[in-house]
């Protein structure tokens, strides 16, 4: 059913191309794939962490950040349509330099162009797909291998490939965000950028796996394997990542440049806190940060299903926001903003990417056991508690 | 309000505390003290205490007994707002300070052509300020609501009372509490299964 509303709404979103013009179909395609590609990252290096500090409680709770994991190769391929279409047929409608015309004769796309070319595009696009893909595979595969045959010893071997795979997918992702995200406005930098995608993507992650418990549970499914001592660490992580860490990075990029006031750098915030897109930062820095931060706060908050449930579907509503804020501002260039009418597409594309991620999400979910079944982390797991 | 004259009382202890019942030769009674040998006996006694309502009691082991706090019935702590408080007090104060001084009381001077009163400069004092005095609030709240600190206490003249940092536990039941007696009350802690009770007299 998700998927085949993903079929639907991928078709509407190519025929809002044709209406409403390339610019504005790339965008909102790129907003929802954005959003799930940061969020399947993030929870492939949360993977990676849980197993490399040997984390006990979270060995019930593993196998979703696994399953979640295994699709950044999907959503990666889900941009690659995206990127296609703005190199070969629309010349630069989204990503401006890919627009031959100006590739001659703006300076500095012209002094970014050994880093902005589609052979190093393409290329890192491959080597992205397959570290992501085989990384990721390889840990879903390890732990599968696991519930079969119980080796203990295949722990520390997912822990062995995490130690060398960790790095290699921070620096990843932070080059995937300048490739995909931040290259839309080539003139634009920020150090902070990759920190910025990792952040709010990881609150993501927390936010689907902390929905994907609530929903099996609400099916009867997971009964004792996840209480609410695991909803409570759970939801301190979503705490932690969707409010303080995604707000700490977001003011530190926009203090830095509001401090230093390089014009390179002050066009982009200026597009996005001042004019037509102050009302969005506004209720972004709110939405984002205040209510998550204050709703999350109480311990009893995060130890009911249904209020961190809540909480949750917040914090991915908001994140979604996110790349709006981030991606579509450019649709305003030139004095031709859309009308809100046309919101349709938007809705389109993000119901497209959203069905067909999480139709192949809970196929992966259901394809596999809820939980590393022989796991020896998991009597440690099931005893959890916070003594606090 | 109780509660505040209990923790003053740790502090000034003429203050609240008037000695109800006295010994034998005179001396005020502090409470009572019953020693357990082993950890069953002695997280039964605190369930048992917490099911006769006794509210100004204590055990005393050498080492962390998980699932304790729930046998003696402890409510959790207030701390948190103690330090939501701290935290106010010190993010509030940050912001006020700040913004009388670069947009009230000195914009005759202009820092970095930036504007008078902005808000971005402020937001690391807010935040360090209230993290500050949240962490202050933490520790000296802590230490408040735990009578702390203390240059002597009663039971310390109890020489039996230092096997509770070897092998022993010891209940022990303060004489402010409103159903405390010392005959009835020792009376109640042999019952449970203390294996030796004694007065502890307030000094």
């Amino acid at each position: 059913m998700l998927l085949g509303a993903g079929a639907a709404g991928l078709a509407i979103t190519l025929v809002g191309g044709f209406v409403l013009g390339a610019q504005h179909a790339l965008a909102a395609y790129t907003v929802a794939v954005g959003a799930v590609l940061s969020a399947s990252l993030s929870a492939l290096v949360l993977t990676m962490c849980f197993h490399l500090v040997n984390a006990g409680w979270i060995a019930t709770t593993r196998r979703q950040f696994e399953n979640l994991a295994s699709l950044a190769p999907v959503a990666l391929l889900l941009l690659l349509p995206a990127l296609l279409i703005d190199l070969v047929v629309t010349k630069g409608a989204l990503w401006e330099w890919m627009n031959p015309e100006l590739a001659k004769t703006d300076a500095l796309i012209i002094a970014k162009a050994p880093y902005l070319n589609p052979v190093r595009l393409l290329i890192f696009f491959v080597f992205y797909l397959l570290l992501w893909g085989g990384v990721s595979y390889r840990l879903r595969a390890l732990s599968l291998e696991q519930d079969r045959t119980g080796d203990r010893f295949l722990s520390l071997k997912a822990r062995f490939l995490s130690a060398w795979a960790l790095p290699l997918t921070a620096l990843t992702i932070a080059f995937a965000g300048f490739d995909y995200f931040m290259s839309i406005q080539p003139h634009f930098f920020s150090t902070m950028w990759g920190v910025y995608i990792f952040a709010g993507g990881a609150g993501a992650a927390m936010a689907i796996v902390v929905l994907t418990f609530c929903v099996l549970q609400l099916f009867g499914r997971m009964q004792g394997l996840v209480t609410s001592e695991h909803y409570h660490d759970l939801g301190k992580l979503l705490f932690a990542f969707a409010s303080c860490f995604w707000a700490y990075i977001a003011f530190s990029q926009y203090f830095l440049i509001w401090y230093s006031n390089i014009p390179e750098e002050t066009f982009w915030m200026l597009e996005r806190t001042t004019g037509e897109w102050k009302g969005t930062g506004i209720f972004l820095a709110v939405g984002h940060f205040a209510i998550p931060f204050f709703f999350l706060m109480p311990r009893t908050i995060k130890r009911k299903p249904l209020f961190i449930g809540i909480g949750a579907s917040w914090v991915l509503f908001m994140h979604i926001i996110d790349y709006v804020w981030i991606v579509r501002p450019v649709l305003h260039h030139g004095g031709h903003a859309p009308t809100p009418a046309s919101w349709w597409l938007d809705i389109a594309a993000l119901v497209g990417v959203c069905g067909i991620f999480f139709g192949l999400y809970v196929l992966r979910v259901g394809s596999s056991a809820l939980t590393p079944l022989r796991d020896p982390k998991l009597p440690e797991a099931m005893a959890h508690k916070n003594y606090v | 309000m109780s509660m505040i004259t209990d923790m003053l009382s740790d502090y000034v202890p003429f203050m609240t505390r008037k000695a109800k019942f006295a010994t034998e030769t005179g001396e005020p009674i502090w409470g009572v003290m019953a020693q357990f040998d082993d950890v069953v006996n002695a997280y039964h006694a605190a369930e048992k205490m917490r099911d006769a309502g006794f509210k100004h009691w204590d055990l005393h082991t050498p080492f962390p007994i998980h699932g304790l706090e729930e046998a003696m019935g402890i409510k959790r702590t207030i701390l948190p707002f103690v330090v939501l408080g701290g935290t106010f007090t010190g993010a509030g104060g940050a912001a006020a300070l700040q913004w009388w001084v670069t947009a009230y009381a000195y914009t005759d001077i202009a820092v970095q052509g930036k504007p008078y009163g902005a808000w971005e400069p402020f937001t690391m004092i807010i935040f360090e300020l209230g993290v500050l005095l949240s962490a202050f609030a933490a520790l000296f709240g802590m230490l408040m609501l735990n009578g702390l600190p203390r240059w002597h206490h009663p039971l310390f003249r109890k020489d039996r009372f230092l096997d509770s940092s070897d092998d022993k536990f010891f209940v022990v039941v303060e004489a402010r509490d409103p159903s405390f007696n010392p005959e009835q009350t020792s009376r109640f802690l042999r019952e449970i299964g203390a294996t030796a009770v004694d007065l502890v007299e307030d000094a």
